[in-house]
């Protein structure tokens, strides 16, 4: 699961404890979503990019991990 | 209440346990500190209501979970494979061992796989062994789910 809220953080001149505030969690687990270290649920999800007023799927994105071993 | 006053009174509580705790051992009234150690859990968990400046989000509580969880799946087997020995010591019946069974004149000999001093070491070294367990766990999913990393910002 990748990400944008850095991006949109940025856009929003928001700093990672403004935007934990505001939407109930700790700076951490802002922190650890921007680093891919946890994938929050669908519930976060929709709240950090309700506060963004952006769609769901423009913050956070899903992909595949394909292999592509022996395929030229 | 702010969170260092809570975790002060935490300390308070607990140092009043430990000084129930000698004074039971020390005149062998268990119940006393049986009734204090729930009076203690209770008045934790009331104190810990009242805190109003800790934040449990979803990140920590799925670390309290997986820790929780983790814990339970490694301290039943060890409890259980322990506690069949403590079982078979309930059990043991004298006069239908094999022994009184062939031989009807012997006197049945009462036998004890374990005494229930060591049987209540073992359960304080369980015990132990569930708490460092749910540290270890802690320590190993919070790192997992970024609690230590850090930022430039």
């Amino acid at each position: 699961m990748k990400n944008k809220i850095k991006v949109y953080r940025a856009m929003h001149d928001l700093t990672q404890e403004d935007l934990a505030k505001s939407i109930g969690v700790t700076r951490q687990t802002i922190l650890a979503i921007e680093k891919g270290k946890y994938v929050p649920s669908l519930d976060l999800a929709f709240r950090i990019s309700r506060h963004f007023k952006v769609n769901i799927e423009e913050v956070f994105s899903y992909e595949d991990e394909v292999r592509t071993v022996g395929i030229d | 209440m702010k969170k260092n006053i809570f975790y002060l009174i935490l300390g308070f509580i607990a140092l009043a346990l430990l000084a129930i705790f000698w004074y039971s051992v020390e005149s062998f009234t268990p119940l006393l500190f049986m009734i204090a150690f729930v009076i203690g859990v209770v008045l934790i968990y009331l104190t810990y209501r009242r805190v109003d400046d800790f934040i449990e989000d979803e990140r920590s509580a799925r670390i309290t979970e997986k820790a929780a969880l983790r814990t339970f799946q490694v301290f039943w087997v060890c409890f259980c494979a322990f506690s069949i020995m403590a079982v078979m010591n309930l059990l043991y019946l004298p006069r239908l061992s094999r022994e009184h069974w062939f031989d009807r004149q012997s006197m049945p000999v009462s036998m004890e796989i374990m005494s229930p001093k060591i049987i209540g070491y073992i359960q304080l070294g369980l015990l132990c062994l569930m708490i460092f367990l749910y540290v270890g766990f802690r320590f190993y999913y919070a790192r997992k789910y970024g609690d230590w990393e850090t930022d430039e910002e």
